[in-house]
């Protein structure tokens, strides 16, 4: 089979930010080959040069982006540096993060006829191609619609068939789903799919969405340190946990799971997927004798008890919100927040979330009802005084931060407080620190990735020492160490005794940090209790489209063999494994279910 | 991402259907009539022409009531400035100082900010019932670059998305204890200064951004003349739009020179 992609020797630097700079290597020595109709991920960390690599599959890098370029990239057999960005697109569609920036249009129809007819296609094909691209991505009833009103998912699907309209027989995406909500990342991943399938297109995507790549990829290239470090099918390179972990990049949750039961009982367990874990451990829980009638496991203990669980933070008393356009975004919407809670806020696009989470520091007032922040009613502070008492990290760092370096715009918070100098730097140096950005002090915001430059804009808001802090989605496209930084710095927050409230899609994060969840579906809350509790109600998870951790999934389809069911996390499965696997001792004969089993 | 900063108006009228380009000759006609012909009652007359016209067009009021709010201002300015510094012949309404306002002056304002009002909405009428992609095809079609059109047609699809972008960087910014209810007009110009800065760098991210999908998506390929997907042909309701508006046109043009 030819190869689409070739990828021999590439080396790659940015031109440098600020004059006298040296020019910063992102890739140094890239190798790689991809067949027809293969479907390869690209994983690396924030800032690793995924972006810069896809975007040298198209001969953006180097022809717009200027720096220093060399090897070869053969795309469809033609060399980037002879043909240029335009010329390639026939061949090579380009996908990016944000839809924003790349839908041109006003309605769905122009934007997927726009690529053919720069092609200089006659309107009779360009028909045939929108409606074939249209078809494609599932949106044949959209033509009419107006790109802006789409859901996320939506507009990536018609950014991918704007792409296809110019019948490229290589598809390359930069973290198409990063910024969507689960049913817009299956809906992409399922579109994905069929297009390699039905049409033999060549798929290269950048992404951190480990648990798809696992089922979707035929192949994942890890790029690390400027070279492809890694390059095999999914199952092999996932099975490398504890270098993938070194690396700052984490494996299926199902992955890690093994790899932490062979550190905690000395034996080998490794797990391709959901289905091999399950038929591993119920053969050994069987072999072990683990049955429904010993003792069931413990309940792990309830976190941490909240001693400040009496008082009141922020009520929410009654709030029904409703926008200019008349859509209702809240309906009578009623929680108490209690300092030291460490809430996720869950529900689908739409469902009013960023809604609710505005009404919390004022930035939107209710038009009905009233919200009591501190026994202030919103509605009579102002937004300034309200920020001194309830910080709120935006889903965009780039919509925060404004000054010349990192140290500046963390100092931002505390110098409108009017605090002395002397106590502005403390705080400064503590945000820094906890974050981990010391060594970037001095850099202005525009020299980090997107990845820092988040962190950044959460220790700015933590350098204001408010009494509730609230994340929209703050671990959307990061790689597995910088969530992990970012989390445990968010933990050491709330352990002060602070209240966090975190809008997010990621149930690991829900079942790891949150003591308490609370899911918004169409403007109400049809949830409000600890994790384990929503996880154990099936009807709630489907009514908001939330699908439980792998983890959680596996622990209850064993809970059959006694295992203990609806364990929360890798750690809380694993004691709970162990403590059955202890039953071993008593192994008795003659039970032979095993054997009917197959 | 809010869709009210839209300025078209998604109906299926027969305003919406006709010829981007005979929309066009209309604005160009009204306002050479607007500069030839400078009358109160010719004025008024485009004036409710085009509200006519709006109506038709399935506008909703709102809309309508949008575009008045928009040139009010400037309506305000040029009365009061017309009235106070205009001068001329006439009753002395009102002494202030050095300063008279005169019947004349303001009978002069009033006429300079309903031309006003009437050369707007000529141009609100076009960009209310114009979408993006048509108004590209009529310049088009009137053998300007496509880039021109292209420019004109980007810059309208980013208004709302620059809007949007403001309340987010405003928001996030109050969010962090920036206080924008600040008394005093100089306080708070200083108080939007993060906002502005943090506009500009997402503007031109943005628009980096922007151009690279342009190119990704064949934009200025080498040796290829670009196609239209749906060329435009007149009908006949955009043969007669057009050539009633040619007549009436004429008409004027003939009883100004008479």
């Amino acid at each position: 089979m030819p190869a689409d992609i070739l990828v021999q020797n590439l080396y790659y630097a940015y031109p440098p930010i600020r004059e006298g700079d040296a020019a910063a290597a992102v890739l140094q020595g890239v190798n790689f080959e991809i067949a027809r109709g293969d479907f390869v991920a690209l994983l690396g960390r924030v800032g690793a040069g995924k972006t810069t690599l896809c975007m040298a599959l198209n001969g953006l890098v180097p022809h717009a982006t200027g720096g220093v370029f060399r090897g070869d990239v053969t795309v469809v057999g033609l060399n980037t540096k002879q043909h240029p960005v335009a010329d390639l697109a026939r061949h090579v569609g380009l996908v990016f993060q944000d839809p924003e920036t790349q839908l041109v249009q006003m309605r769905v129809e122009d934007e997927v006829a726009f690529g053919p007819e720069n092609l200089g296609a006659p309107p009779t094909e360009i028909e045939e191609r929108v409606a074939w691209a249209l078809a494609a991505v599932g949106l044949s009833d959209y033509r009419d619609r107006s790109p802006l009103l789409l859901s996320g998912g939506e507009k990536q699907r018609v950014a991918i068939a704007a792409m296809l309209a110019m019948r490229p027989q290589v598809l390359v995406l930069d973290e198409p789903t990063a910024s969507l909500d689960p049913a817009g990342k299956a809906a992409v991943f399922r579109v994905l799919a069929e297009l390699k399938r039905q049409h033999e297109i060549t798929i290269f995507m950048a992404t951190q969405d480990l648990e798809r790549i696992a089922r979707f990829a035929d192949r994942v290239l890890v790029l690390h340190d400027g070279r492809i470090a890694l390059d095999d099918a999914p199952g092999e390179v996932f099975r490398q946990v504890a270098k993938l972990q070194e690396w700052g990049l984490g494996a299926p949750q199902i992955a890690e799971l093994g790899h932490v039961l062979t550190q905690r009982m000395g034996r080998r367990y490794e797990f391709a997927d959901m289905a091999d874990a399950f038929k591993q451990l119920r053969q050994r829980a069987r072999k072990a004798r683990m049955r429904k009638a010993q003792a069931p496991a413990l309940e792990p203990p309830a976190r941490r008890a909240n001693p400040l669980a009496e008082r009141v933070q922020i009520a929410v008393e009654h709030v029904s919100h409703t926008y200019g356009d008349s859509t209702v975004a809240l309906r009578d919407v009623s929680l108490t927040l209690h300092p030291g809670d460490f809430v996720a806020l869950l529900g689908p696009n739409g469902s009013g979330k960023t809604t609710l989470a505005k009404h919390l520091d004022g930035l939107l007032k209710p038009i009905e009802g009233r919200v009591m922040v501190e026994h202030r009613d919103t509605r009579k502070t102002r937004v300034a005084e309200l920020a001194r008492l309830v910080g709120y990290a935006f889903q965009n760092p780039d919509h925060q931060i404004f000054a010349a370096t990192i140290q500046e715009e963390i100092a931002f918070a505390p110098r409108t407080q009017g605090l002395p100098p002397a106590i502005v730097a403390q705080r400064v140096a503590e945000a820094l620190d906890r974050l981990r950005l010391v060594s970037y002090a001095d850099k202005p915001p525009a020299a980090l990735g997107f990845g820092q430059r988040r962190k950044v804009a959460v220790a700015a808001v933590i350098a204001g020492q408010p009494q509730a802090l609230i994340l929209d989605e703050p671990t959307g496209g990061l790689d597995w160490r910088s969530r992990q930084e970012l989390m445990d710095a968010i933990a050491g927050f709330n352990i002060l005794g602070r209240t966090v409230v975190l809008i997010t899609h990621d149930m690991r994060l829900v079942a790891e940090y949150a003591t308490r969840a609370i899911v918004l579906v169409a403007g109400q809350v049809i949830f409000d209790g600890s994790p384990r509790e929503l996880f154990n109600r099936p009807e709630t998870l489907a009514q908001a489209g939330l699908a439980l951790p792998p983890v959680t999934r596996l622990s209850n389809r064993l809970s059959a063999e006694g295992m203990a069911a609806s364990t929360l996390t890798i750690a809380e499965f694993a004691a709970a494994w162990h403590a059955r696997a202890a039953a071993k001792g008593k192994r008795k004969t003659g039970k032979r279910s095993e054997n009917h089993a197959r | 991402m809010r869709a009210d900063f839209d300025l078209y108006v998604r109906r299926d009228s027969w305003l919406h259907r006709l010829d981007p380009r005979v929309k066009l000759a209309f604005v160009v006609e009204a306002t050479l009539l607007l500069f030839l012909w400078p009358a109160i009652w010719m004025t008024l007359g485009i004036v409710l022409l085009c509200t006519f016209a709006m109506w038709r067009g399935h506008i909703p009021a709102a809309q309508i009531g949008r575009a008045w709010r928009i040139v009010a201002p400037l309506m305000i300015i040029v009365l009061v400035l017309t009235a106070l510094f205009g001068g001329g012949p006439g009753a002395v309404w009102l002494r202030l100082g050095p300063l008279t306002v005169t019947a004349s002056a303001v009978e002069q304002g009033v006429l300079f900010a309903a031309r006003l009002l009437a050369l707007a909405l000529t141009l609100f009428l076009w960009l209310f019932t114009t979408d993006q992609a048509s108004m590209v095809r009529g310049f088009v079609a009137l053998r300007l670059p496509h880039e021109w059109g292209l420019t004109l047609a980007l810059a309208l699809r980013y208004l709302p998305v620059f809007a949007g972008l403001f309340e987010q960087v405003r928001d996030a910014q109050q969010a962090r204890g920036l206080d924008l209810e600040q008394r005093g007009f100089w306080r708070r110009l200083r108080a939007y200064r993060p906002i502005l800065i943090a506009m500009l760098i997402a503007a031109l991210r943005n628009s980096e951004h922007l151009g690279w999908a342009l190119e990704a998506r064949a934009l200025g390929t080498r040796g290829v003349k670009r196609s239209v997907f749906r060329p435009l042909r007149l009908r006949r309701t955009d043969v007669i739009t057009l050539i009633v508006c040619g007549a009436v046109f004429a008409a004027g043009l003939v009883l100004r020179v008479l």
